[in-house]
This record gives C-alpha cells, sequence and structure tokens, in this order.
C-alpha cells in the first residue's frame, strides 16, 4: 500500500487521477476575511464522523487500556496515526435505545435535539461561507438525520458529491445566477417594505406589534443578502480536483461516496469555507463486495449478527473500510497546512462514533467512540466502567471538545462536568 | 451597489401604545364582602394567599387585567363548586347567585368578546396554501422546514407562531424552489451519451440480485423494489429524453430447481435514482416487458422515455418466489409438500433445538441459506418431524404469513433460487441517448403551473395589459383577499422595471412569484380588520385548513356572509366528510393528542406494533367523524354505543369477539362496531389512542393522565406545579402502590389543593396499561389495582365506568370544553372571560335542542366570539 496515497481504499475505476487533483496546490490561498480569531489552543474546526449502524464493540474496543494497546481488527487501518487519536470505551448518553433514539449520538440523552456540531457552528461557525455542512453517504431510503438546530429541526444531508463540489468551488455560471437573484431580490424589498407599511396602517396598534417581528426578520435576511452579495466578488477558493461523470449516491457505492466526501471536506477546511462539518454513514440492504468478495448479506441484516462469527466478519469487513476511508481523511489533514503554518489536523478536533452501541440488540449503551487531532495529546485506549457511580457521561468528552475550541462552556445534554483531565 | 440594504428601513419602528384603559375603580359591595370574609378569607386573604389567591380587598380596578384575572378564578371555582372545598360550610344557593351575578356584570363590562392577534401561516396551512395558489397537489415542503409552537394546545394560536428570521429564510428559499419551477432558468442543450453495465454495475440489495461470473441472477417478484429488483448504480439520465435501451438476459434453470416452461417476464422499469429504495415497484415507470425463453443470453433493443434524474429497474415479473406475505407461505408450502428434506432442513434451521430460535436475524441472506442448506446435505437430517401437519411446520408458514418471515428467513430462500434456480439472469445492459427530446411529467407540470399562474394573453394585447391582467387575477387569489389599486400598481412597477432593465418576461414573473410568496399579505391569517374576508378566511382554514374556495370568496366579495345563517350554511358544506379530512386529522390529533403517538414506541411486551398503533389512531379520528357527521348527542363522547376498530385490533386490545367482514384482509379491516354502553371499552377515555397518548409507552402516571382530563374533557386545567417542588415519580414496579406514593400529594396541604382534582381522575384510569388493554393488577408488585376515588365534587368512583357515568351527568361541562378547544383553533386566540359566557349559553341551548355535537360546531360557527376578529 502506498503510504503516501491518503486514501488507499479507493475501490474503483479511475481513482488515481482524482488524486493527484487534490493532492495538487490550490490556486489561491485561503481567504483571510473568513477566518475569525483562533482559539487559544490552536484548534478551530471540528468535524463528527457518525455510522447509522453502529461499530462493532468487540473489534472497535481494544482489548488493553492505556498507552501500548493492540490495535483492534476495525481500527487497523489507524495504526499508522496511533498516537493521533483516543479511543474511549463506556460512554454513553444513557439515551434510549432503539433506531428512532439514534441521533442521540450528537445530541444527548434527548434524541433530535440541539447537537453538538450546531451548537459549535452557531458559536464558531457564523463568519465562515458555511456555518456547517452536513453530508451523508450510503443512504437508501429516508434520510436519518444527524444534526439539529437549537429549535430541534433536523438538518438536510448532502448526499451527492457534486452537489457540495458546486458549493465550495462556485462556477462562474453559478456565481452570475447567485448574483442575479440576490440583485433582483433586492428591488423586491422596498416594495414589500412599501406595502407592509400600508398594511401596518391598517391593523390596530396591538397588531403592529405583532407585525415588527415580520419586519425583524426581514432586516437579519437583507443583512445576510449584503453578506452574501459582499462575498460573491471576493476571490472564491478553486481547486483542480475533478468529480467523477455520476454521483456514487446508490448504497452500495458507500465507500466510494465517503472517499470522495473525506476529499472534499479536507478541501473545505483546507480553503476555509466552513470550521464545522458532519458526514453520516448510513446503511440499508445494500450487500457489498469488498476485497474482492461479495459479502453474505446486506449491511443491515449484517449488523442484526445474533452473534453469528461469519456475520460478524463480514460486518466487520465493511466497517474496516469506513475506517480505511477515514484514515485517508486523517492523512490529508496532517499533510495539509494552515495558513498559520500548523497542520490541519492539530487544528481540527475530529470525533467519529455513532448512536447505536449494539445494533444486534439495539442497544444504545457504550457508544464506541474516537477522538482524533485538535492538539490533544493522544495515543491512549481510556476505557470507562459505566457502572461507577459517578461514570462520566459521553457528554462530558463533549464538553472538553467545546471547550478546547474555545467555547466557554461547561455543560451538554445531560452532562456537567467534562474529561479534560484525560487530556492533560 | 454600495447603498446599504438596511437604511431604507431606518424610522421603521413601530411603537406599541397597548391598550390602556382609564381606571373603574368600585368598592367590593357590602354583601359580597360579607360572603368573603365568612367563606373565603380564611385561606384567601392577603396573609394567608393559598394558591396565590387574595379577595381580601376593599375597592377592585376592574380595568386592571391583573384584577380582573383574579375574580374570574374565584367565579369559575364557585360556580364550579369547587369553592368552598365540599368539606366547609357552604355560602347559600342566594349568597352564591348574587357574588356570581356581581361578579359578571363587572367583568363583562370590560372583558369584550375579540382579539385575534395577526399570525402567520403554520407548516400545515402554509403547505396547503402554496399548494391551493398553484393548483400544484404534489407540493411538498423541504426536508428541514421549520415548524411551529404551540400555545393553548393549538398550532393555530397567535404566541405559538413568531416569524423568526430562519422562517423568513425558508419562505424564501421555498419561494426561489416555486419560481424555478414555474420558470426555469435556461439549460444547456443536450449531448448525447453512452453507458455500459455489466452484472457488477448493478445494485444488489438485500437478497434480490447475485453475481455469477457474467451474470447477475434476480429471483424475487416482492413489491418492495429493495428486495426484487437491480438497477445500475453509476447511471442517471441527465437530460429527459428518448433512450435507445439494450438488455441481455437469458434463464437460469437446474433440474434441482422446478425449471420454468413458460417465458419468463424481465420488466424493465424507469426508477428516479434517488427514489427510496423502499418504494413499491409499481410505482416506477414501465418502460418494456420483455420474454425471456432461452438459456442462452438473448438480445433486446428497443426505445423508451427515460427523464432527468432516472435510471433503469429490472425485476423478474412473474419469479416463483415471493417475499410478500401471503404468497410467501404459499412459496413455502409447495417446497415443503415436494421435499421433506426440505422442510426438514428448514424446520432445523428455524428450531435447531426443537425450540424458535431467539435471534432469527441470524438467518438473514446468504449466510441464513447456508445454514440450511448445511442441514438439507447432511445425510444424518431427522426427518421424522418433516410432515406438514407438524407444529413446527405450521409455526413456520404462520411466520411466513407475515412481516416477520418476510424480514428474516425469506432472504435465505432467495439464495436458494439464486444457486438453483429458476432465475432470470441480466448479463448487459447500454444505453445511449437522448436520441431526441421528449417532454417529462415534470415538464408538463411545470407548463401547466406556468399556464395557471399566466393566465391566456389575448391577441394584440400590450404587455403592460397582459401583466395587468395577471396581477388583478393572481394577487387577490395569494393574499386571499381584494387587492387595492395601489397595491397592484407597485407589483406593476417592479414587473416593468424589471422588464426595462432588459430582463426577459419569464424573469420578471420569476421575480414576481419570489416576491408576492414573502408579503406579509401572503404569509398571515388576518391582519386587517372586520371584513367578510376575514370571515370567509377564518372559516376555510377552521374546516378546511386551506384558503377560501371560489365560492365561499364570492359570498364575502358581495357582502353576504354577515347576513344571519349565511355562515352556517357554508360551514355545512365545508364540513369535513371522512376521517381524511384536514380538520379531523389536525383538531383530533391536537385536541387529543393522538399526533404523540407517531412518536411513541410501545414497549416490547405489549406487542403493540406499527400497524396496531396506526389502527389505534384511526379508531379516535373516525369515532370523531361520526359522531360529527351523524350529529350524535355530546354524551356519546363519552359513553357511545359503538366504535371504530378491526377485529384482529378488538380482540388483542380490548378483548372483544367481533365478526370480521368482507374484503380481502377481514380481520384488518375498519368497520363500525355496535357495544354496550357502560363498558370498560368505548368512548375518549377507553381508547387505545388517548390512553396511550396520555402515557409514555413504557409505564402509566396517574398525575399526567389526571391532569390531561382536566386539561382536555373538563377544561380545567391545573395552574402549573409550583417550581420549588420535586417532581414526585411513581415507580410503578416498586413495591409500593402508585397509590400509596400519590398519598404524598394529599398529606401536603400545598400539593393537596390541585391533586385532590388531578389524581383521582389518574387513578380511575389506571386499569388501562400504557396501551390501552385493561389490568387488573399494578407491574412488577403485582398489586390488585384498586380504581376507586372521591371526585373533588365528593362523589364516590369505583373505577372508570362511573367516571364516565359521572362525565355523562355533567356533560354540559364536557361540551364546554371541546366548544372552547374547537373556538380556540378556530380563531386562533384562548378564549376571553365573555367569550367563554357566550359559549356556556350555547352549550345549555344546544343541550335542551339535543345535544347534537355537529350542531354544537354550527352555532359555534355563528357565534360573536368566532365572527369578531
Amino acid at each position: 500500500m502506498n503510504p503516501r496515497n491518503p486514501f488507499p481504499h479507493a475501490p474503483s475505476i479511475g481513482r488515481r487521477q482524482f488524486l493527484r487533483g487534490a493532492l495538487a496546490a490550490l490556486a489561491l490561498p485561503p481567504l483571510e476575511t473568513w477566518s475569525a480569531a483562533s482559539a487559544p489552543t490552536g484548534a478551530r474546526n471540528f468535524v463528527a464522523v457518525g455510522t447509522f449502524l453502529g461499530w462493532h464493540q468487540n473489534a472497535f474496543f481494544p482489548k488493553q487500556t492505556g498507552a501500548g494497546y493492540a490495535m483492534p481488527e476495525t481500527l487497523s487501518p489507524l495504526e499508522p496515526h496511533r498516537d493521533a487519536f483516543t479511543v474511549f470505551s463506556g460512554l454513553d448518553h444513557r439515551a434510549a435505545n432503539g433506531h428512532a433514539a439514534w441521533s442521540n449520538y450528537l445530541s444527548g440523552v434527548t434524541p433530535n435535539s440541539y447537537s453538538l456540531d450546531q451548537r459549535i457552528a452557531d458559536e464558531l461557525g457564523q463568519n465562515s461561507r458555511f456555518p456547517s455542512i452536513e453530508l451523508t453517504a450510503g443512504s437508501g431510503e429516508l434520510p436519518h438525520p444527524m444534526s439539529f438546530t437549537r429549535r430541534g429541526v433536523g438538518l438536510p444531508m448532502i448526499q451527492r458529491p457534486s452537489v457540495l463540489y458546486r458549493r465550495l468551488f462556485v462556477s462562474k455560471s453559478d456565481m452570475a445566477r447567485t448574483d442575479y437573484l440576490l440583485r433582483s431580490g433586492r428591488s423586491g424589498l422596498d416594495l414589500l417594505k412599501d406595502d407592509a407599511k400600508r398594511l401596518q396602517a391598517a391593523v390596530s396598534n396591538r397588531d403592529k406589534d405583532r407585525l415588527e417581528e415580520y419586519f425583524e426578520s426581514f432586516r437579519a435576511v437583507e443583512k445576510r443578502m449584503e453578506r452574501q452579495l459582499n462575498a460573491l466578488h471576493e476571490p472564491l477558493p478553486e481547486t483542480e480536483y475533478q468529480l467523477p461523470t455520476y454521483d456514487p449516491i446508490t448504497p452500495n457505492l458507500q465507500i466510494e461516496a465517503e472517499t470522495i466526501l473525506y476529499h472534499l471536506m479536507a478541501l473545505a477546511l483546507e480553503t476555509e469555507s466552513t470550521r464545522v462539518l458532519t458526514l453520516q454513514l448510513d446503511g440499508l440492504g445494500q450487500v457489498f463486495s469488498l476485497d474482492g468478495r461479495t459479502l453474505g448479506a446486506g449491511y443491515h441484516g449484517l449488523s442484526h449478527h445474533g452473534n453469528d462469527p461469519r456475520m460478524i466478519r463480514d460486518l466487520v469487513t465493511i466497517e474496516t473500510a469506513h475506517i480505511h476511508c477515514f484514515a485517508g481523511f486523517l492523512q490529508a489533514l496532517k499533510e495539509k497546512k494552515s495558513v498559520r503554518g500548523k497542520t490541519l489536523l492539530e487544528e481540527t478536533v475530529v470525533l467519529l462514533g455513532t448512536g447505536t452501541g449494539d445494533a444486534s440488540r439495539h442497544s444504545n449503551a457504550n457508544l464506541p467512540t474516537l477522538v482524533a487531532g485538535g492538539g490533544f495529546q493522544h495515543g491512549r485506549h481510556i476505557a470507562i466502567d459505566p457502572k461507577q457511580p459517578d461514570a462520566p457521561l459521553l457528554g462530558d468528552l463533549y464538553v472538553t471538545v467545546m471547550q478546547r475550541l474555545g467555547m466557554e462552556v461547561d455543560k451538554f445534554s445531560n452532562a456537567s462536568r467534562n474529561l479534560n483531565q484525560i487530556f492533560s | 451597489m454600495n447603498r446599504p440594504f438596511c437604511s431604507a428601513w431606518a424610522g421603521l419602528a413601530f411603537v406599541s401604545l397597548g391598550a390602556l384603559e382609564a381606571a373603574d375603580t368600585q368598592p367590593v359591595p357590602e354583601p359580597i364582602r360579607g360572603m368573603l370574609a365568612r367563606h373565603c378569607l380564611d385561606c384567601h386573604d392577603a396573609s394567608e394567599k393559598k394558591g396565590d389567591v387574595n379577595l381580601d380587598h376593599e375597592t377592585v380596578d376592574w380595568a386592571d387585567p391583573a384584577q380582573r384575572d383574579v375574580w374570574i378564578r374565584a367565579f369559575d371555582a364557585v360556580e364550579r363548586g369547587l369553592m368552598p372545598p365540599p368539606k366547609k360550610p357552604q355560602p347559600s344557593d342566594s349568597e352564591r347567585g348574587a357574588a356570581l351575578a356581581y361578579w359578571e356584570q363587572a367583568l363583562l363590562k370590560h372583558v369584550k368578546i375579540g382579539g385575534s392577534a395577526p399570525r402567520r401561516l403554520n407548516q400545515r396551512e402554509y403547505l396547503s396554501t402554496v399548494r391551493s395558489l398553484f393548483e400544484w397537489p404534489g407540493f411538498v415542503l423541504p426536508v428541514g422546514f421549520p415548524g411551529d409552537g404551540e400555545s393553548h394546545g393549538f398550532d393555530t394560536v397567535s404566541d405559538g407562531l413568531p416569524i423568526s428570521p430562519a422562517h423568513f429564510e425558508a419562505y424564501r428559499s421555498v419561494a426561489l424552489e416555486i419560481a424555478d419551477e414555474l420558470f426555469p432558468p435556461k439549460k444547456q442543450g443536450a449531448q448525447s451519451q453512452r453507458w455500459e453495465a455489466g452484472p457488477r454495475d448493478m445494485v444488489l440489495s438485500f437478497s434480490a440480485a447475485s453475481v455469477w461470473e457474467d451474470a447477475l441472477r434476480l429471483v424475487s417478484k416482492s413489491a418492495t423494489a429493495f428486495r426484487s429488483c437491480t438497477w445500475p448504480s453509476r447511471i442517471e439520465v441527465k437530460d429527459s429524453g428518448v433512450y435507445r435501451i439494450t438488455v441481455d438476459a437469458s434463464q437460469f434453470n437446474t433440474p434441482a430447481g422446478r425449471p420454468f416452461s413458460v417465458p419468463m417476464l424481465l420488466e424493465v422499469r424507469a426508477r428516479d435514482l434517488t427514489a427510496s429504495d423502499r418504494t413499491n415497484v409499481n410505482t416506477f415507470r414501465l418502460l418494456k416487458t420483455i420474454e425471456v425463453r432461452s438459456d442462452a443470453p438473448e438480445h433486446t433493443v428497443f426505445e423508451a422515455e427515460l427523464y432527468e434524474g432516472q435510471t433503469v429497474l429490472f425485476r423478474w415479473a412473474n419469479a416463483e418466489m415471493n417475499h410478500d406475505a401471503p404468497e410467501l407461505a404459499d412459496v413455502y408450502r409447495r417446497w415443503f409438500e415436494e421435499d421433506k428434506r426440505f422442510l426438514a432442513a428448514w424446520q432445523k434451521a428455524i428450531f435447531p433445538t426443537g425450540t424458535l430460535r431467539p435471534e432469527l436475524t441470524r438467518l438473514r441472506g446468504l449466510n441464513g441459506w447456508e445454514v440450511v442448506r448445511k442441514h438439507w446435505e447432511n445425510p444424518g437430517l431427522d426427518l421424522s418431524q418433516a410432515t406438514m401437519e407438524a407444529e413446527p411446520t405450521q409455526k413456520i408458514l404462520e411466520l411466513a404469513n407475515s412481516l416477520s418471515g418476510t424480514t428474516s428467513f425469506a432472504d435465505a430462500l432467495c439464495h436458494f433460487y439464486h444457486e438453483r434456480g429458476p432465475a432470470m439472469e441480466v448479463h448487459r445492459l447500454s444505453l445511449e441517448g437522448p436520441l431526441r427530446p421528449a417532454e417529462s411529467p415534470r415538464d408538463s407540470l411545470r407548463a401547466k403551473l406556468r399556464q395557471h399562474w399566466v393566465g391566456e394573453r389575448q391577441a394584440g394585447e400590450s404587455m403592460e395589459a397582459a401583466v395587468n391582467g395577471i396581477l388583478r387575477r393572481v394577487l387577490p387569489r395569494a393574499f386571499r383577499r381584494p387587492v387595492s389599486a395601489e397595491t397592484i400598481r407597485d407589483y406593476q412597477g417592479l414587473v416593468e422595471r424589471h422588464l426595462e432593465a432588459g430582463h426577459s418576461f419569464e424573469e420578471a414573473m420569476h421575480l414576481l412569484v419570489r416576491n408576492v410568496l414573502v408579503s406579509p399579505r401572503f404569509l398571515y391569517h388576518g391582519v386587517e380588520e372586520g371584513s367578510e374576508h376575514l370571515l370567509a378566511n377564518r372559516l376555510a382554514y377552521f374546516l378546511t385548513q386551506s384558503p377560501p374556495d371560489e365560492r365561499l370568496s364570492g359570498l364575502a366579495a358581495e357582502g353576504r356572509l354577515l347576513k344571519r345563517g349565511e355562515l352556517q350554511k357554508e360551514a355545512v358544506r365545508l364540513m369535513p366528510k371522512s376521517h381524511h379530512a384536514a380538520f379531523v386529522q389536525s383538531f383530533v390529533g391536537q385536541w387529543l393528542d393522538t399526533q404523540r403517538l407517531a412518536t411513541i414506541m410501545p414497549d416490547p411486551r405489549f406487542k403493540f406494533e406499527d400497524d396496531k398503533i396506526a389502527t389505534a389512531r384511526k379508531e379516535t379520528e373516525m369515532f370523531f367523524t361520526e359522531m360529527l357527521v351523524r350529529n350524535l348527542p355530546m354524551t356519546d363522547f363519552i359513553d357511545p354505543d359503538f366504535t371504530f376498530s378491526t377485529p384482529e385490533f378488538l380482540r388483542a386490545v380490548y378483548g372483544i369477539q367481533a365478526p370480521t367482514g368482507g374484503g380481502s384482509r377481514p380481520d384488518k379491516a375498519m368497520t363500525r362496531i355496535p357495544m354496550e354502553r357502560g363498558g370498560r371499552f368505548g368512548g375518549l377515555l377507553g381508547q387505545s389512542a388517548i390512553l396511550m397518548a396520555t402515557a409514555n409507552g413504557v409505564d402509566t402516571q396517574p398525575v399526567i393522565r389526571g391532569v390531561w382530563v382536566l386539561e382536555n374533557i373538563l377544561g380545567t386545567p391545573p395552574p402549573p406545579p409550583p417550581k420549588n417542588v420535586p417532581a414526585l415519580t411513581p415507580d410503578t414496579r416498586g413495591s409500593k402502590s402508585p397509590r400509596e406514593l400519590l398519598a404524598a400529594h394529599t398529606k401536603d396541604a400545598a400539593c393537596a389543593v390541585c391533586h385532590q382534582r388531578i389524581d383521582p381522575l389518574g387513578l380511575a384510569l389506571e386499569n388501562y396499561d400504557p396501551v390501552g388493554h385493561w389490568r387488573e393488577q399494578w407491574p412488577g408488585a403485582g398489586l390488585a389495582i384498586d380504581p376507586g376515588c372521591v371526585l373533588p365534587d365528593g362523589t364516590v368512583i369505583r373505577g372508570p365506568v362511573d367516571l364516565k357515568a359521572w362525565l355523562v351527568a355533567h356533560i354540559d361541562q364536557f361540551s364546554q370544553c371541546v366548544a372552547e378547544k374547537l373556538l380556540t383553533y378556530g380563531t386562533g386566540r384562548p378564549l376571553n372571560f365573555a367569550e367563554k359566557r357566550e359559549v356556556r349559553d350555547l352549550v345549555k341551548r344546544n343541550h335542551e335542542a339535543g345535544n347534537g355535537f355537529r350542531d354544537l360546531l354550527l352555532a359555534l360557527v355563528e357565534s360573536e366570539t368566532f365572527r369578531t376578529p
């Protein structure tokens, strides 16, 4: 395996040429205008990756604790990055069980509530071109949202690499249309305002108050339009990265889609287009062919392995393929430097986990979790005994993550402590 | 263009003047003060101030809303006989009557009917309004469209419907999406392309397909795409048009697999690549059915239309294998009858030790087939139980006749077919085009939407006149009321300036759509006062959740809606006729909280799957509709002689045997079921949906059910619990009975005030478990449930049947509650004192006139409360 190739598991045709494109220098330096003051720790970005069907615990959790543990099977592609991440066992949110509560992953004890990434984006992302970007790979039916706004609205996820690409690297014709829409939209605002004034005159004083909300929202949106219009005329990032001619959106192309999305995620961070990214890895009935072998059942079927060793073997093969792609992402973040002279990995807290502890039993306890980058002291397996009366919660780790990113917070969902001591 | 956007807004701030009234301070008349001193002030003076109520005043300023609120509470408590408490000495009837009469006239002097604040369309109304405006029933909101808050129990009340920047952004982006649909930006010309796909370029989903050398095999004809079909994973047509499709396919047969003697039928369908894989195959358009007769690949070339975003999908339409019940059981039955070894092998796989395998999921996919095959090929396989009559055989067939067979071991049987045939083999697909353009359904829809918006342009008509015509037609519909000449002129100016700047007519219309859909006149209800149009809108959104139709707008324009009786006539016309009606879904879901059912996951021990939840919800909705349509007496809400359910549900949940009706699945058909009055089930309080909505799927909490009954059946919600009191959560699994735990509530005087009203109502319903089954014991401890209790008015009841009888005897209180809920939902405001008095009179009159539910609703529509903005 070529150690220089950050995406060793790329499965299909023509991948080599995308890789060349991805590694080529960018035409323009990242834009300082998008950068906000960085946290004193130097960590400034946040990435969360989550699988819908969990991670098979026995192949994810190391057998030994502390440093120098034997790399478990699923994590084997991460061996070269051993010092760049920490594995956690025994953490969860004490949330309800079942697929329906899956979104406890980033939401905490209450599924479908304000998620970690959105909390971070609301605080750190407001000066970025995109406060946050939500992605998914491998979805074959209704999406399972992973990110939720403060009001508990599940955010739609981008599944097509081509859509993400167009957002990040706006083409000339897209730009002209956006410019037209913003300018013409503005011409209508005066009219709306005049008409709204007439409306105000026709209603009672008490009702005027109520309508004032409309104007407040209106003004906020206007400001946003103005920002967008100004931003359009700033130089935008460019890349030579080439997408395939099709979008790998059928679920059985999940690994291929993941590979491409990780490329684009690294580019998004490098060009400072955003500071917060999430990638959801869905799973349904798709049957994978991996390592030259067609697996014995669909991904979802395998996750209900009922402890059958052959089904577990195939499930772990899929999960190892996910980790291969993830290792490529860490490698890319290690190789890319920010304008501040640090590697992107040092500047990015990367969380990999799930809201499903054990899909075979639909249990959401003991969630496999891993944290990479962010300038933390890594290299260990931290095993937590959830039966201890004061056992830490996954939310405690999230508090540490947020503090690392410079946020002044001491609570997340049902957690009100932190795990700072582990990294010091 | 550096002009800051916002400068134009400077100075456009609106100052709230509030509704300040001059003080109206009156001394409390001596007889009233005397009554208060004798019966109330022991607890409700300035020092005791129980329940935060102080009635010890020499004067009252009736113009002050805060002071009025205290007296309204006092009035309600005295009128309902809750105060003074039953155990305390009571005032005489004349004392009571005099106090109530005095308070009523003082309150009515200042509290006037009316006062709905402007409010935006809620999410449901917004959706139906867009659909109606554009005549576009298929329009759906984008994922992530912001929802609404609830206020006073409904999503129609102004307080719960603020507009936030997030809403505004969402309105803008929907407006853009719609404008793009009507007047799409120019697209580049289509370029012809050619794709090739072999067996390895196709989707393998569950056990639908498998790859063998140069062929991909299909074996099932299940109607669910992901169980039977395959499609190329890297082909997605970008331009709608006619394509040349080439397919190589053959039969695969072996002697072990009952070879096929008739042609195999390979369906080629068009699927949207992004459609859910769970989609029913028949919703994908059939392009061609190919007859495959030979074991050697046959070459078929044909042309068919494919539209933007589509790819082709293959299904073997006359396969023997079918995942779907009951056909799956037939497939097993045929094999079992034919091959004893095969039967024995499946028995062994599903009953490995004589009992049912606890983890059937291990039998999924190829893995499952390998388990079965191992037994099948084992020469020592025990055939002694391999008869059709054996219990395991019957159990397998029973499972195969349910969803559990489809999802667990049917896939294993697929692999038998994959291996031994018969199977359909697909070898190659090629796709070339577009050979020529074709109009997709989306293109036709766009043309229709555009036509609907733009209308017919008269020959020789100037652009100015044409635009004016469009605005005169479109704006009143969008704004749901007549539009002033000034407003028309403004929009005309917008369109014309855009045209003068060199943009096309389509672009100008695009801009118009974008603007109209974010105007406050589109987004808000009733912002202008007192017109018939407001009344037309109110009635239409109340009963249909949609804008007024042509007839209703017409009547409003003619000024006829203000005439007595006219509104009622229209209400009769718009009244829902089935439980699918938006009004039933929305009002019942919110009033009785049955919309909560979508989020409740009953504990597996209740064996209450999704289909039961759906049946429960339908029962309540159909029951409500029947009450309305047949104008049944209000008492039937509580103790009716019918319900709606399926025989299966009645048996499993209510323990009632009902005759099965007709149809293809008689056990699952909803029918009207006659019932004895005065029983455990029947009526709102015995309906599964409501008992489920008032629990959490796992256990019951009497306090929650008690509060719910007070709020939604009696209309007298208790005040929120004091902040400094820790919640008392009875552990119904523990050794103490909930009754003992709840007793703590009534020991503490501060808690007792409310809990002596709440707890009995909840305890009376404890015989119903969290999904509505009847139970005699509390789970866990095994203690017998004692549902008996004393109601706040002193009535002793022995359980839910007595509770129902009490409610029937006090039916006006329930009617008042329902009437207030209906009016709150319909007017977007909680009712004030004056409005509740009006409702009280209507309820009384309706009771005297037969007490029909529909009559009550019609009386409410004619009420001042409904007609006043």
